[in-house]
């Protein structure tokens, strides 16, 4: 514009024809800058012309553009922040009537402006309620007037006034961050995103700055140039995204609209708003370039969200530093830092740092985090692999924190490093209601889920956290929650079946072991069976024996049940209400009862099962026919939970039975023993090894007992080693499972070996159990079920099977498991080949009890 | 204008609600809710522990519709969330003296 303002309608037909210009541009172009730094030209240029118009220009007033505008940042309908700054009040009381005028005639050129007049002296003053005024002042930009009294508020009031009072402002910035955030729920993961309030929004990057701009006063106590708040390119890339974003709401609702609402996300995607390339693309990947832009954002904001420590005396305010142990890394007031600026990072120390954020969740600082995503080029040439890196993993994943050491090693691309598989889900949107979150911040909350339980202190929460301690190797279910959703990246087909086979490829590199990758592998692809099942009648048995078929073994039912949980409470807040988790409970218990109860019904036949003959024959192709004798008649729990190279040591170990009666084999697993039997049925057998085992020490935890149609037992035993008799001395080996051969084929009496360790009776116990025995005639047609439920202790067992052996009973299947000082075990008993008649059942439950009761005299109890 | 309020099992939910669009129904509320009739339940151990299923899973539905729609609304419910079954639940019809949308004030019928 070359000639002054003639009116106040002339500048508001002015500004109308700008504006529409300004518009057509950004629908041309998309350029956010450029729509901000044109709207700004022409305000500068309206509050100006108006000044003058009004005879503004003669007086010592100066006109001072604060927040937005003073950033030249004016969104299309943002109002303006413009500032009357007087030398003294005189001058202020004088100029009252204009700068009225002024403040009208803004408002009817067509702006919202939001005027504020100050003295210099005013602007010297510092208290909470003023503090986002005092804040905006570090965006001040003179745009016309008297330049005098802004060149005193810029090069004396403003310095002395930040350097003086910076910490308080420093503190009240963090807190509004930490209001906004609580009130948008702490996450940048909505449906429906405030582009500049919500976390990961343009306020974020603001506060960014401001903190910058605040720390650099207070260290160098010198006004920050714009250098000093340069953002890096991948902020400055975010900038650009979200002012885009943010200039097309604004345009599109024709008013300071800000929520970005579905079908925002919609026309958004059409017009590739933000996005360097043209045409239009998909909102689902639109929306993925909006959260990569916003956890940016996010993470730039990440200091400023962390507590500040207490402050400290002034004799205790060295901080102590520790040393994480091999790397260049140290660890003091929970922040991880690095001891020498240079240094080279290894991919042990690597592993190690974020095995620190999960186990402490301690936080990396800026340096340490920039050191890191610097080392990764190298580390990619020496990348861990196999037992290493399993080892390396396993110990993140248990961490307590490792939800936020996942996120961490995911914003740093170092989870992408080490697990190339999780590339398709970052920042991958499912756009529908339900899905609140990206697929991979999904999966961290997933394993943040788990973790999470043991600290619940909601009760209907609190009986899942109970299947924590049931299961051994929760590495396994962790690793498949974080692999799960992976298939997901190719948003086609069953996803369940392509994370499986992306799940597959993580197992090889890690080098896994076959029973646990089985383990991991079966939860990928089946991870949805428990959801998929609460759908149906969770009570109609062909509900339960469908999905107990699925899962096959309880251990397996019991990390499903705690991946769906965790999988559904990660969808979104309200997900796994109550009512559903109720559900979910029902269905694991009655399947976990059902799989027990039907051990004996579910037999082994080869007509029935071809594939598994086949699976299992290709180890033994020669002896196809005597591993079909061998498996005739076993349970499918046997054939489903052993895998087919312990099946082949056991056909293996019953074709010798000829030369001997009883085969053992002994093998350490991670925690435990575990003790296999191969013999030829004969009464007490079962008790016998119990005993023997008991009076050796050890602390049976889990036994499985089973016969095929040929006599032929295949037994075994779990166990603890109490004492560390094998663990201290492998030389023991022989003479253990010699011990154990000479009570299986009676050379020793297992009585008078109980008879020594009588005294561990005495043991005083921490929980009681009252005993309880039922019995079930339903579950299976051939025999009748069994259930004890006891104080655990050394003797237990041979006990219940030599009251069972006594009476004459005999023991087609026992399912033996234990938890703390809680013994359950279950028998499939039969009298001479049919279920127990209810005679022999009451006196098998009176001699049980006075039994049980014998051998835990209450003496023996904890008071 | 007729409330209909139906106790169904979970399991038949997803086939009710697409019954209920195809005769055009527009709006209904779903709650999550649990009891018995004449279905009563039954005790389940877990490790040593007794948890008693007295209160089964259900699921109900509820709409308000026009008298001469009630019929239609009522069969489509019953066909699809019958299975032959104890605990397939009831269905409870009542009149509604007015109803008001909250948006515009408009009120009685059209208002649905």
């Amino acid at each position: 514009m070359t000639q002054p303002l003639a009116s106040v309608s002339a500048a508001a037909d002015y500004y109308r024809a700008e504006f529409a210009a300004l518009d057509a541009s950004f629908l041309r172009n998309g350029d956010g800058a450029a729509c901000l730094r044109r709207r700004s030209s022409l305000v500068d240029t309206l509050v100006t012309g108006l000044w003058s118009l009004l005879g503004g220009a003669d007086r010592p007033i100066a006109l001072v553009a604060t927040g937005g505008y003073g950033r030249r940042e004016l969104f299309p309908y943002s109002d303006i922040d413009l500032m009357f700054l007087c030398p003294d009040a005189r001058v202020e009381s004088l100029a009252r009537d204009l700068i009225r005028t002024m403040s009208q005639s803004l408002w009817d050129s067509g702006l919202r402006a939001s005027t504020l007049t100050r003295t210099v002296r005013e602007c010297d003053r510092f208290s909470v309620e003023n503090f986002e005024f005092t804040l905006s002042l570090l965006d001040r930009r003179l745009i016309g007037g008297d330049p005098a009294p802004y060149g005193l508020l810029k090069e004396k009031v403003l310095p002395a006034l930040m350097a003086r009072e910076a910490d308080a402002i420093r503190r009240l910035l963090q807190k509004s961050l930490h209001d906004r955030y609580a009130r948008f729920g702490g996450t940048i993961f909505h449906l429906e995103p405030n582009v500049k309030e919500a976390p990961g929004g343009l306020r974020d990057h603001h506060a960014a700055q401001w903190w910058t701009a605040l720390m650099r006063i207070r260290d160098t106590k010198e006004w920050p140039v714009p250098p000093d708040l340069a953002p890096d390119p991948e902020v400055q890339a975010a900038v650009e995204f979200m002012t885009a974003t943010r200039c097309f709401l604004h345009l599109r609702a024709h008013r300071d609209e800000n929520i970005l609402s579905w079908h925002a996300q919609d026309e958004a995607g059409a017009k590739s708003i933000g996005l360097e390339t043209g045409g239009t693309a998909d909102p689902a990947y639109w929306m993925r370039t909006y959260y990569r832009h916003a956890r940016t954002f996010s993470r730039s904001v990440a200091p400023l969200l962390e507590q500040q420590p207490p402050a400290r005396p002034f004799f205790a305010r060295r901080r102590r530093k520790l040393t994480i142990e091999g790397t260049p890394f140290v660890v003091a007031d929970g922040r991880i830092d690095l001891e020498d600026q240079e240094t080279n990072i290894d991919p042990e120390s690597m592993l190690r740092v974020f095995a620190e954020i999960a186990e402490q969740g301690s936080r990396p600082t800026v340096r340490a985090e920039s050191a890191i995503s610097d080392a990764l080029p190298m580390l990619n040439l020496h990348l861990p692999e196999g037992p290493f890196l399993r080892a390396g993993l396993q110990r993140i994943l248990l961490g307590r924190h490792a939800a936020q050491a996942l996120r961490t090693m995911h914003t740093l691309g170092v989870l992408e490093m080490l697990v190339p598989e999780f590339h398709g889900i970052d920042a991958l949107v499912i756009r529908d209601s339900y899905h609140r979150y990206t697929v991979d911040e999904h999966t961290f909350l997933t394993i943040e889920n788990v973790h999470a339980l043991r600290d619940t202190a909601q009760d209907w929460e609190r009986r899942f956290a109970g299947l924590l301690d049931e299961i051994d190797r929760l590495e396994l279910l962790l690793l498949a929650l974080l692999l799960h959703d992976t298939g997901k990246a190719s948003r086609s087909g069953d996803h369940t079946m392509q994370s499986a086979e992306l799940a597959e490829a993580v197992l090889d590199r890690l080098e896994f072991e076959s029973e646990e990758r089985e383990i991991v592998l079966a939860l990928v692809r089946d991870h949805l069976a428990m959801s998929a099942a609460l759908r149906r009648d969770i009570f109609d048995p062909e509900t339960l024996r469908a999905l107990a078929e699925k899962v096959a073994t309880p251990m397996r039912l019991r990390m499903l049940c705690l991946m769906t949980y965790a999988d559904v409470r990660a969808v979104n807040p309200e997900a796994l209400t109550p009512w559903k988790a109720e559900n979910l409970w029902q269905l694991f218990i009655a399947t976990s009862n059902w799989m027990d109860r039907n051990v004996d019904e579910e037999r082994y036949h080869a007509s029935v099962d071809p594939a598994v003959l086949r699976r299992i024959t290709a180890l033994v192709p020669d002896r196809k026919e005597e591993l079909q004798r061998f498996l005739e008649g076993l349970p499918q729990r046997y054939v489903q939970t052993c895998l087919p190279e312990q099946i082949r040591a056991h056909l293996e170990m019953s074709s010798r039975l000829d030369q001997h009666p009883a085969q053992l084999s002994l093998r350490k697993t991670r925690h435990l023993f575990e003790l296999a039997l191969i013999a030829k049925d004969r009464p007490m057998l079962f008790a016998d090894i119990a005993g023997t085992l008991s009076a050796l020490g050890m602390n049976i935890v889990k036994a499985e007992a089973f016969a095929n149609d040929a006599g032929v037992v295949v037994d075994s035993f779990l166990f603890a080693d109490s004492f560390g008799t094998l663990e201290l001395n492998p030389s023991e080996f022989g003479r253990f499972t010699q011990k154990v051969m000479d009570a299986v084929t009676k050379r020793t009496s297992v009585d008078g070996l109980m008879r020594a360790r009588r005294h561990l009776h005495m043991a005083p116990i921490k929980m009681r159990v009252e005993t309880r025995i039922s019995f079930d005639d339903t579950a299976s047609s051939a025999s009748t079920v069994m259930q004890v439920v006891a104080q655990d202790g050394p003797g237990l067992l041979r006990t219940i099977a030599s009251v069972i052996a006594t009476l004459g009973c005999d023991v087609r299947v026992a399912l033996i498991d234990t938890e703390g000082e809680l013994a359950v075990d279950v028998f499939y008993l039969t009298e001479s080949n049919r279920p127990l008649e209810d005679s022999l059942k009451a006196r098998l439950a009176e001699e049980l009890a006075l039994s049980i009761q014998t051998l835990r005299p209450a003496a023996a109890l904890a008071r | 204008m007729q409330k209909i309020e139906a106790i169904i099992q979970p399991s038949r939910l997803d086939a009710v609600k697409e019954a209920l669009i195809e005769i055009g129904v527009d709006g209904m509320t779903i709650l999550e809710a649990r009891g018995h009739g004449r279905q009563k339940g039954h005790t389940e151990f877990y490790r040593g522990r007794e948890y008693t299923v007295d209160l089964l899973p259900k699921v109900k539905i509820e709409l308000v519709v026009h008298d001469e729609a009630a019929e239609k609304v009522i069969n489509a419910i019953v066909t699809t969330a019958r299975t032959g079954h104890i605990g397939d639940g009831k269905i409870f019809v009542s009149r509604i003296d007015e109803a008001i949308r909250i948006r515009n004030d408009e009120r009685g019928e059209t208002a649905l």
